[in-house]
């Protein structure tokens, strides 16, 4: 087995193995059976494709809500090439084995594990069937994987200018990676930056991972200092460059398509009514307020408590996790702001769990969850029984037609919060500890 | 006023010269075992002001209704809506965007029909159906439907406003309109004038035919016509023949006889074919409509060798339920094979595919599909089922944790093509506007199948339980505070684990990093 990690010619073999038997599994079920093997958003994005060839707007097709690079990246599904439908998701399936490859070397950096080592880890991602799954149906979080994973990658190698590209990229893409500014601005401190540090610091630069400053250095200075300490070049540079790019790119696509681009990829999370059964604690209360909202009657929901579901989501996420964890563990802290940020969240469908998946292998290494391995089991048995127990409450609505949104559904929502972020402190405890 | 009266008596029903008597007065008619067609001209200057009001800034209304429960449309009579109720409306093209001040058609219609309808503006309650060119100026702009199982409220409206205090008469004659199988009401800008004509495949009550003293027409000006009427073998595919007799009452002595034929839209299937139409438990949040016919019957309409036919149905679904437009229209033959399926032709209204119902201001949505039909070689014997795979919006809380949706029954039909030259238009019997006959070109030719439940009593309506969210008023558990209540404490309760973690990381090592890459190199080990 260890001889298997050794060579990464045969896991990275492997993981494009089992991509292309799955892609082409998926093409055979696809063309054999009226139930499909491709996932309904690509038939979505293919069909916005198709608008886009034909010099329409993507959107154009209803429920397309990505930005147009999208949609102009699967063009080739629309060339009349046999086998070119598939295009996407083989874009997408080899997306994830790059953003599995950059896992591995960021492992390197982060961890000083060897290449070895470090493989082993990143196949968590590399040879996860659900991730292989997700990507050659056609879903498109693959694209977010190596985005994010890049952009982790270009912050631990200094390359501030492509990581603010990556970041406004990736923002414009699926609007959750701006999280990772935050973290990222924080980490980007002095002592990973600057050519004057002490010699134990420089001697680690070269090897460009851990952040290991003298905490008396910095605690001293006064106030102002620690202000103008703080506005490094770097930090300024990222923040640019990534708010240029976030801005470039939404103002050509504005250009390009107007409003629609606007409503669709951005407003649309705003103002979305479609509040239909997830995985979310807050879909039952939605339902409530949402269906009182519209009758006027005092029978729903009075307190408005799902307008204030923005303030424990981003308190989390954008200020006390980045700002308590930043410093000690970039990947890490990365961790636990997409877990947090999904937890709670107020829609959340498991295509959501890949946001968070794709750092499982920088955590699991110095985790309690390996540590203590039945710990680690229970962790994974109630992360799995929770879902499970929603999935039946869900089956049942949506198929056999029993009206389960209350008690079922909520509770088994409610409970799959809470296991989420009993898993969420834990994540916390284990980053914090280092 | 004009009235025409058309008794349809099936072939080989008794006929008696003494079931009639004409005087210069009257004709009386007596146990006439017939289907009966009554229809109204009515000029602008007989309406009422408040239909006029409304009426002159329409370029076309046109009401149709059908009943819910199944009844026979015999030739010339044959063509179907689904039923309810289905309002077919354009503007005055000159006046601006709508060209009615906004609601005043909603206004009306309420008062007419029933005060619940939902109905608010031309803009918000109605859809617009696709124009296949503009060479079909006649389909209406816009679309309404609802499931009005009962003209009561009708009835009542005509009584008031149209019947003088004593007028018996008058009084009768628009409680008939109460067993109507189907009701069309028609007003265009271009005649000026309003048409309503009734349908009833049978006297009502369970009388033993019809029996009536028709007057004649008093006023100045109008006429009273009166024909009783059998179909006879047409010498072309596209005709219909009629034989019988026919009179003026008032003007004309005696019954004259009479044989006729004109080309028709619209033919009942030649071989009485007829569907059922089911949803298979469980129906869940995303329900299956199977439309069932018998083999034997799913032949192509006899016609001339050269039409073109291909069977279809046309569905009105409220805002409740609705079809996923990309999946019905897909080209993937193994979805559309696996459902006998061929094509979605047309579709209009609301496809929204997320909204939940209350954010649909539209009535629903109506849908063309073209149909699959068993190959030559298809030997069995079982029915032929066409499956459309539907979706259910969420609805309102209730207190059961159900809501029921009503479906109607879409109606089925071949449509073929009709010989070049042929003149629909000549049919006196002619009927258009029915939603989905515009979706075809001006020549073509309809076989409608029946509506055949399995059970006599069954109406062409299928109810849907739709889950919703279980809201009790007064006790139980699981009302909205405790929704409320709950979802907030679970949230603020994983919330303060979250900070409480997070602090004690603060606390025992500050927000610095940790030295611990010596540690970390060892555990890698």
């Amino acid at each position: 087995m260890s001889s298997f990690f050794r060579s990464p010619s045969l896991v990275y073999g492997a993981a494009i193995g089992l991509r292309v038997i799955l892609l082409f599994y998926g093409a055979w079920q696809d063309a054999n059976s009226p139930v499909k093997y491709t996932d309904i958003d690509y038939m979505v994005f293919t069909d916005a494709s198709r608008y886009v060839s034909r010099g329409d707007s993507p959107y154009a097709r209803d429920t397309y809500r990505y930005t147009p690079l999208l949609a102009w990246m699967l063009l080739p599904t629309t060339w009349a090439i046999p086998g070119f439908f598939s295009f996407g998701k083989a874009l997408f399936a080899l997306s994830d084995v790059v953003a599995g490859w950059l896992v591995a070397k960021s492992l390197v950096l982060t961890h000083q594990m060897s290449p070895e080592r470090a493989l082993k880890y990143a196949s968590f991602w590399l040879l996860n069937p659900m991730v292989a799954n997700i990507s050659t149906r056609g879903s498109s979080e693959g694209l977010l994987g190596v985005l994010v994973i890049a952009l982790l990658w270009a912050v631990l190698n200094r390359r501030i200018t492509l990581a603010g590209i990556l970041l406004g990229l990736g923002v414009h893409f699926k609007i959750y990676p701006f999280i990772y500014g935050v973290s990222i601005i924080w980490w980007l401190d002095n002592t990973k930056t600057t050519r004057t540090l002490t010699p134990s610091a420089s001697a680690s630069e070269s090897r460009a991972a851990e952040p290991k400053t003298n905490s008396n250095t910095t605690t001293t200075t006064p106030v102002m200092a620690q202000i103008f300490d703080f506005i490094t070049p770097c930090r300024i540079r990222l923040t640019l460059v990534s708010m240029l790019t976030f801005a470039a790119l939404n103002a050509g696509m504005y250009l390009r398509y107007g409003t629609p681009f606007l409503q669709h990829t951005y407003f649309h999370h705003l103002t979305r009514i479609d509040h239909r059964h997830n995985f979310s604690p807050y879909s039952t209360l939605l339902y409530l307020s949402a269906a009182s909202d519209s009758i006027d009657s005092g029978a729903g929901a009075s307190g408005n408590f799902e307008s204030l579901a923005f303030i424990p989501q981003l308190l989390l996420s954008v200020v006390l996790i980045p700002l308590v964890l930043g410093k000690k563990d970039l990947p890490g802290t990365m961790l636990a702001q997409t877990f947090a940020f999904v937890t709670f969240n107020k829609v959340c469908t498991s295509q959501y769990f890949l946001w968070y998946l794709i750092f499982l292998p920088f955590y699991l290494p110095t985790s309690s969850l390996l540590q203590k391995p039945r710990l680690g089991l229970l962790v994974a048995l109630l992360w799995v029984v929770g879902q499970a127990l929603w999935l039946q409450q869900g089956f049942y609505l949506e198929f056999l037609g029993v009206s389960s949104f209350a008690p079922g559904l909520f509770l088994a929502s409610l409970g799959f919060f809470a296991v989420n972020a009993w898993i969420l402190g834990i994540i916390v405890a284990d980053v914090g500890r280092g | 006023m004009r009235r025409r009266i058309t008794y349809i008596q099936p072939p080989h029903a008794p006929f008696h010269p003494s079931q009639t008597t004409l005087t210069p007065d009257t004709l009386t008619i007596t146990n006439l075992d017939a289907a009966r067609e009554e229809r109204i001209t009515l000029g602008f200057d007989e309406l009422s002001g408040e239909l006029w009001q409304v009426l002159k800034q329409c370029h076309q209304v046109h009401v149709r209704w059908a009943r819910r429960e199944q009844y026979q449309a015999v030739s010339p009579f044959s063509s179907r809506v689904s039923p309810g109720l289905h309002v077919f409306y354009s503007p005055v093209p000159s006046s601006g965007s709508s060209g009615l001040d906004s609601e005043a058609l909603c206004t009306l219609l309420k008062k007419v029909f029933d005060s619940g309808l939902g109905c608010e503006s031309p803009e918000k309650s109605f859809i617009t159906p696709p124009i296949l060119s503009a060479r079909f100026a006649s389909t209406a702009a816009y679309q309404f439907y609802e499931l009005l199982p009962s003209l009561e409220n009708l009835v009542t409206y005509t009584q008031q406003k149209h019947c003088g205090r004593d007028d018996k008469e008058c009084y009768r004659r628009a409680e008939l309109i109460s067993s109507a199988d189907s009701i069309d009401i028609n007003y265009d800008s271009i005649s000026h004038s309003l048409t309503m004509s009734g349908y009833w495949s049978k006297a009502p009550g369970g009388a033993d035919g019809w029996t009536e003293v028709i007057q004649k027409y008093d006023g100045a000006k109008g006429q009273v016509e009166v024909g009783l009427l059998g179909a006879e073998p047409a010498n072309e595919p596209e005709d219909i023949k009629m034989g019988g007799l026919l009179a003026v009452v008032g003007e004309d002595t005696e019954l004259k006889p009479t044989l006729f034929s004109f080309p028709s839209r619209h033919h009942p299937h030649p071989e009485g074919a007829g569907y059922s139409v089911s949803f298979s438990p469980p129906t869940g949040l995303h329900p299956t409509m199977t439309i069932s016919m018998p083999r034997e019957t799913l032949k192509e309409p006899p016609g001339r060798p050269d039409a073109a036919c291909a069977l279809h149905a046309y569905l009105t679904l409220p805002s409740s339920v609705f079809g996923d437009k990309y999946q019905l229209s897909t080209s993937d033959e193994l979805f559309v094979k696996s459902h006998n399926l061929a094509a979605l032709r047309a579709v209009a209204g609301d496809t929204d595919l997320e909204a939940p119902d209350w954010f649909v201001s539209h009535w629903g949505s109506s849908w063309l599909l073209e149909l699959a039909t068993p190959s030559e070689s298809d030997k069995s014997n079982e029915d032929w089922n066409v499956t459309i795979p539907l979706h259910l919006r969420y609805l309102h809380p209730s207190e059961s944790g159900y809501r029921t949706t009503p479906v109607p029954w879409p109606v089925v039909f071949w449509a073929c093509t009709a010989e070049d030259g042929t003149k629909m238009g000549m049919n006196p019997f002619d009927r258009v506007n029915l939603g989905w006959e515009g979706l075809f070109g001006p020549k073509s030719m309809f076989y409608q199948l029946q509506p055949s439940p399995a059970n006599e009593d069954v109406v062409l309506v299928e109810e849907l339980d739709v889950p919703v969210l279980t809201l009790r008023e007064r006790d139980g558990f699981f009302q909205s505070r405790a929704i409320e209540l709950g979802t907030v404490a679970v949230i603020t309760l994983g919330f303060l684990w979250v900070l409480w973690k997070l602090g004690l990381v603060a606390r025992s090592s500050g927000i610095r990093p940790q030295r611990r890459e010596a540690d970390k190199h060892a555990k890698a080990e």
